[in-house]
């Protein structure tokens, strides 16, 4: 009977794939050199999914994960790179970038492709620092310019007093990591939701008042409290960093285990929501770009205008509940799985699972910002190179590169849809490896520890369903 | 008729989201049958 039920369903799906797109009215849209559907890498991608869990299962019955294994290279690397004229170059490239993007967003040309503001901050910043984060480890909070300007401020401070500053407030555990989690709030509604977001001058003025809550936020509680977790961007690029073999320890450098970097993640409050943030805010992005959110939006921003809103704010508020369902869904979609972790036994409150749990969001979080934004950071990033040489946009050549352009041929779009789909499955094989071992380590049994993981099992083929999704709606 | 016209977009939204519900039904029919199995937890 089941293997009948199989075959009509093979069948089905073969009939499905087969017969060409009929009867609507765009299509069914897809690159058309592949040589099956795009939804059908969706099946393969849970299939590999299901696979992986099995094999996790069966060949990793002892958590692996809880030591690192990490071995220092060579004295005089480890001495080079955390030397102090390192950090004080790195530190000075990082404020002098700043100043750039300051001065480019208020005294260049207001065409955001034509300033050097816009591709820094939303390109060549928050997206390609993402990579060289998971490749050379945390590389951001050598370049951090607010982290700079602080302890170049302390120690001027404390030299020119000639005594040591007073000690800074403690910093309120129960903040934890939710002052990030806001300022990501901050950054993705400045990209995805303001009208003009992307405006050399408004990406200025956003930095300068980022900056002075940043400042306000280190003379009350130290740059090292602050720039560890509430500044938005160091603890959001510390997160991938993570996931580098390569990690920091005093004045040493060193590689560890791959993975190995999460696990000791101090789940400390607003973490899950930060997570959250991080992949939500991906996901309304792509699906922005939906038919099904473009045809839902100008109901709510209808509903904002009955509310006396312009109809600029009125599209923004629209815009603002989108991000926030989209977050909401994919913190929804993480505690539903907690809570059928929960019925698998072993007596753990949700929140502790929770906590427990959330570091294997953040390979997940790497592949939605790496399949989603690849062509991105490829083709717009490329407008870095003559943004250089003119960052105002007024004609200058400073270093001979402004007449370069755009090569929309560095990657087909057949292989970007593989590279895609490869980043998005090795996310959430990585994140269920990782599940699995906080598992194995949390449960006595290891029955248990493989039970309480079919939800979470559940959860990656959801949000690897997703993520293949909104891919495929950004080519509708 | 609108919907029918634009069959190409949501049964190719809807396939993506297939292996969800495949999952989402052993995972219920699963836990079914361990409660009427009535295994201790």
């Amino acid at each position: 009977m089941r293997c009948r039920a199989a075959a009509l369903l093979a069948a089905l799906v073969a009939v499905w794939a087969l017969s060409p797109p009929v009867a609507s009215a765009h299509g069914i849209v897809q690159r058309s050199d592949l040589p099956v559907p795009e939804w059908l890498f969706g099946w393969a991608a849970a299939a590999v999914l299901v696979i992986s869990f099995v094999a996790l299962a069966v060949l990793w019955p002892e958590p692996k994960l809880r030591e690192d294994g990490w071995r220092p290279l060579p004295t005089h690397i480890g001495r080079l790179l955390t030397s102090a004229a390192v950090d004080v170059l790195c530190g000075a490239a990082g404020v002098f970038l700043l100043g750039v993007v300051v001065w480019s967003g208020l005294d260049g040309t207001q065409t955001p492709t034509a300033n050097f503001a816009p591709t820094f901050v939303y390109v060549i910043f928050w997206i390609g620092l993402v990579p060289v984060s998971v490749v050379f480890g945390d590389v951001f909070r050598a370049f951090n310019p607010w982290r700079a300007i602080g302890r170049a401020t302390a120690w001027i401070a404390s030299t020119a007093a000639r005594t040591e500053l007073p000690a800074p407030l403690t910093y309120p555990e129960r903040l934890g990591r939710w002052p990030a989690a806001a300022g990501i709030l901050g950054f993705a509604t400045l990209e995805l939701v303001i009208s003009g977001g992307d405006k050399p001058e408004t990406v200025a003025a956003a930095t300068l008042v980022y900056s002075a809550i940043t400042f306000v936020a280190m003379a009350l509680y130290g740059v090292d409290a602050w720039s560890d977790r509430g500044e938005a961007f160091s603890v959001y690029f510390n997160l991938f960093s993570r996931l580098s073999p390569l990690e920091r320890r005093g004045r040493r450098v060193g590689l560890r285990r791959p993975l190995s970097g999460l696990p000791p993640l101090d789940a400390v409050p607003g973490t899950v929501p930060l997570v959250a943030m991080m992949i939500g805010s991906v996901t309304f992005d792509g699906a922005a770009e939906a038919p099904i959110w473009t045809s839902i939006a100008p109901h709510i921003a209808d509903f904002f205008r009955s509310l006396g809103l312009s109809p600029e704010h009125a599209l923004e508020a629209a815009f603002f509940v989108g991000l926030l369902a989209a977050v909401m869904t994919v913190y929804g979609l993480y505690r539903l799985g907690i809570a059928g972790a929960r019925t698998g036994g072993g007596g753990f409150s949700a929140n502790r699972l929770a906590g427990a749990f959330v570091h294997s969001l953040v390979p997940i979080a790497l592949a939605y910002v790496a399949a989603h934004y690849l062509t991105l950071l490829l083709y717009q990033g490329q407008g870095a190179v003559f943004l250089a040489s003119d960052p105002l946009g007024n004609g200058s050549d400073y270093f001979g590169t402004a007449n370069s352009s755009i090569d929309y041929g560095v990657m087909g779009a057949t292989a970007t849809w593989y590279w895609q789909v490869g980043f998005v499955i090795a996310g959430h094989v990585a994140a269920l490896t990782l599940a699995h071992d906080r598992a194995l380590s949390l449960y006595d049994r290891a029955a248990l520890a493989v039970r309480s993981q079919y939800w979470m099992l559940g959860v990656m083929v959801c949000f690897t369903s997703l993520a293949l999704w909104l891919l495929s709606q950004a080519n509708t | 008729m609108i919907p029918l016209a634009h069959a190409g977009h949501w049964l190719t939204s809807i396939a993506y989201f297939v292996p969800v519900v495949g999952f989402l039904l052993w995972l219920g029919i699963t836990q079914l049958r361990e409660r009427r199995k009535g295994r201790p937890r």
